[in-house]
């Protein structure tokens, strides 16, 4: 019937193949992200940047869990965290007006 | 060969079920009921399958099947918000802003959930840790982005 070396092996390959599917998918959206950061005006630009840092904090977190790569993982949690606030530090920037 | 075919027919499964889901507008099965009903039919196949195989090899394993639905989940909203953002051109106005807004939105929600529960499955809790922090910080940047577009754009108007 079934064994626990079989188990494991679909649990790898499931899991392997589920991350690496969304790394692709999350590339596609930053390939977007990447698009709408390039033309556009100042707001504009640093949504996508925001969005940019996402895919790319992501996909190095995966790449971390499924290849094993450490160093990936300060990357990708220096990318999530400080794009987020940076974006908000630069909104509030963007949003003041001169002599505010 | 087992595992390839349980791989393609998982993927196949998940994926059909999230873009029925988004075509419909709405989940038909209810996500807490959905999330109930996982974890009752993991619970049963873990003990049918622990009177043959270790516990903690059959848990560990079920976790990370799971874990790989939910990133097979993720696949789709995030290819639908890259070809939003590719569709939504400037040629819709002003306000196609606030359309954009909420597609990245989408992006770093998809991001943020796939990182907590795969993280909760996988065990990992750094994982869980940093995407919740992330999942927290999501309204307040989206929030400060549209607020800055809004005043910038009424400054550019009086002028």
């Amino acid at each position: 019937m079934i064994d626990a070396l079989i188990l494991e092996e679909i649990a790898d390959l499931t899991f392997f193949f589920g991350a690496f599917i969304f790394m692709i998918a999350t590339a596609f959206a930053g390939l977007g992200a990447l698009r709408l950061a390039l033309k556009g005006e100042a707001v504009t630009s640093l949504m996508g940047v925001s969005a940019l840092t996402t895919a790319a904090g992501v996909s190095l977190y995966i790449i971390q869990i499924i290849f094993e790569v450490e160093f990936a993982r300060d990357t990708a949690i220096a990318l999530l965290i400080l794009g987020s606030v940076g974006t908000i530090i630069f909104a509030r920037l963007f949003r003041m007006e001169e002599g505010e | 060969m087992i595992s390839e075919l349980f791989v393609l027919i998982y993927a196949i499964i998940i994926i059909g079920f999230v873009a029925w889901n988004i075509k419909k507008g709405s989940f038909v099965i209810e996500p807490s009921k959905l999330i109930i009903i996982i974890i009752i039919l993991s619970i049963i196949t873990t003990f049918i399958l622990s009177y043959k195989i270790d516990i903690y090899i059959t848990i560990r394993s079920i976790a990370k099947i799971l874990a790989g639905g939910i990133m097979f989940a993720g696949v789709l909203p995030m290819i639908s918000a890259g070809i939003g953002l590719f569709r939504f051109g400037d040629e819709y106005g002003p306000n196609i802003f606030y359309v954009r807004n909420h597609i990245t939105g989408v992006i770093d929600t998809t991001a943020s959930l796939v990182m907590i529960f795969a993280g909760l499955l996988i065990f990992r809790l750094d994982l869980v840790a940093v995407g919740f922090f992330f999942f927290i910080l999501i309204p307040f940047v989206g929030n400060a982005l549209a607020n800055a577009y809004y005043y910038s754009y009424q400054r550019r108007l009086r002028e």
